[in-house]
């Protein structure tokens, strides 16, 4: 690794340049009769977003039409305000994992990783190599020809041929396929110290846990249309018509069920399996009203957990409408 | 041209199986002109052109053509690797331009070679005559064939099967029965240009194509399959999962 392509100084590289938001705009995407991507628009800055949505939904459409790889049937999509579909030039500024497992079998790791650095006219193609090559650690593995790479050991090679020119937006299409457990939590800390760098990451997955873990902001598609974006925490707290569940630990549920029902936001409880459980249509309302009722109640509370707040309920909650 | 696309083009079309069938289609034209010589009836120069155009240029030139043409971008896009050639800074026009001299290249070392060979060890009056024209002629031919090929796999991706059914029954079948339909086919064109470069006796070899028609009309196939090729190339798409 040298000097001049270390992480620091990439880092540095990084963030003197302005952030390169992508933004859609009123994007649609139609294949003859069948409609891909209908009326979407968001625009992304910098950090980790997670594009969820059921298979078939659009997320890999999405992703292309972000990528330049697809052109809109409607709509704008753009990066820093240029369009994108039709200039090779953007492609300084986008790394793309596709989804699709293709590689050049005959190549091996360190020459795929090479080939893409030259084809995005690096200085010095080699160096910029063995550093990306090293951020997914594939350097012992990196002379052997990629049709020897597991599933996971491929993905590692595409991730790192993607990001060897350090670009500014990264777009990932169920980037973690194939990866055991190790290298999907290695991958992960990589993604989310390039997005500390000031990148703009976006990546696909339909494993929620991955989403949560790793992103900040999420994307929710659903039929070719956008059914929510941002903090999914927020997101379920809008959903108003589902009543939050929480379950609580005390010195006496029975008493404390008692009292919580006594308020106009509390839709509910029920005691299973010696835990209260209770539903409420409000959730900022029964956080501040919870512990003053235990109080007057002479409970003591233990334990206060929304059960339904995990990124899997949002997403239920949204796929079954 | 760009370096890396030539590599790995290269290496892409050599390392697939049916490669190695084409290189065995290729011993076959200079094994057949070696026994011809070895045979009793020795060497014949109408033996030879009628090797060279039948064997050569009409099934082992297109077979070749249609192999390397229809591979150099097509399979890409086929597999899903097109996409790293495409999301990069460079502009369409390279990525054509370098797939379709690879593929020129390959078909040239595998047709026009042979049939350099062949020709002079199947010997007869004015064989080194016939065998330096029939190969140029050959490269001439194949490098048209591997345009239409080029821009046929950017057009469809049933590209193999169309360019199959251009040189069978085009060029294999309808040529034979109407004359008008020669006027397209490279065959015929790379025929006219053989005996042109050959100037070999009326009753060693004649083509039934003018050699006028044939550059008229060659010269304004490769430039309408080069224009649709990088003009194709500068719009195409790659789709993700389609509901």
């Amino acid at each position: 690794m040298t000097a001049a392509t270390g992480p620091s100084s990439r880092a540095a590289t990084i963030e003197a340049l302005p952030p390169a938001p992508v933004e859609l705009s009123g994007v649609s995407r139609w294949y003859g009769n069948v409609v891909a991507v209908n009326e979407v628009s968001f625009r992304l800055e910098p950090g980790v977003t997670g594009l969820l949505g059921p298979n078939g939904a659009g997320k890999s459409t999405l992703l292309h039409l972000i990528a330049g790889l697809l052109a809109p049937s409607a709509g704008s999509v753009t990066i820093s305000g240029r369009s994108v579909f039709g200039d090779p030039g953007v492609y300084r500024e986008i790394g793309l994992v596709p989804e699709r497992e293709a590689v050049y079998p005959f190549l091996t790791g360190r020459e795929f990783v090479e080939a893409n650095a030259t084809l995005q006219g690096l200085p010095d193609p080699a160096s910029a190599t063995q550093r990306a090559i090293a951020e997914v650690e594939l350097t012992d593995v990196q002379d052997r020809p990629l049709a020897g790479y597991s599933k996971g050991m491929r993905q590692r090679a595409k991730v790192a041929a993607a990001f060897v020119h350090d670009p500014r937006i990264l777009l990932l299409d169920e980037p973690f396929n194939g990866m055991d457990p190790r290298q999907r939590l290695h991958t992960m800390g990589f993604l989310r110290r390039l997005a500390e760098e000031g990148r703009t990451i976006l990546f696909s997955s339909h494993i929620l846990e991955e989403v949560e873990r790793v992103a900040d902001q999420v994307l929710v598609v659903i039929a070719g249309r956008l059914a929510a974006s941002g903090d999914f925490r927020a997101i379920r707290r809008l959903m108003t018509d589902r009543p939050h569940t929480f379950t609580l630990r005390s010195s006496n549920d029975r008493r404390l069920a008692a009292q919580l029902l006594g308020e106009p936001f509390v839709t509910g409880v029920t005691l299973e399996d010696g835990l209260l459980v209770a539903r409420a249509a409000d959730f900022g309302a029964f956080s501040r009203a919870v512990a003053a009722r235990a109080r007057e109640a002479d409970v003591t509370l233990y334990e206060v957990l929304p059960t339904d707040e995990s990124l899997e309920s949002v997403f239920s909650y949204l796929v079954r409408g | 041209m760009n370096a890396v696309i030539a590599r790995i083009t290269l290496r892409q079309l050599l390392s697939r199986r049916r490669t190695l069938l084409l290189v065995a289609l290729s011993a076959v034209v200079v094994l057949v002109a070696i026994l011809r010589r070895l045979s009793a009836s020795g060497a014949d120069a109408k033996f030879t052109a009628d090797l060279l155009s039948t064997l050569g240029i009409a099934t082992l030139m297109p077979l070749v053509a249609l192999i390397f043409g229809t591979g150099a971008i097509g399979a890409e896009l086929e597999e899903g690797t097109a996409v790293y050639l495409l999301a990069k800074p460079i502009r369409p026009w390279v990525v054509v331009a370098t797939k379709l001299v690879i593929a020129i290249c390959c078909s040239i070392a595998l047709t026009s070679l042979p049939i350099l060979l062949a020709g002079i060890l199947a010997g007869g009056d004015g064989s080194g005559r016939l065998a330096i024209g029939f190969a140029v002629a050959s490269a001439i031919g194949s490098a048209l064939y591997c345009a239409i090929f080029v821009a046929l796999s950017l057009v469809t991706s049933r590209a193999f099967i169309w360019g199959l059914g251009y040189v069978l029954v085009w060029e294999g079948f309808l040529a034979g029965l109407f004359t008008g339909t020669r006027t397209l086919s490279v065959r015929e064109h790379t025929l006219a240009f053989a005996q042109a470069l050959a100037n070999p006796a009326a009753n060693v070899f004649k083509a039934d194509l003018p050699l006028g028609t044939a550059v008229v009309v060659a010269a304004v196939v490769a430039v309408v399959a080069v224009t649709i090729a990088l003009r194709r190339l500068a719009r195409i798409e790659i789709a993700g999962e389609v509901v």
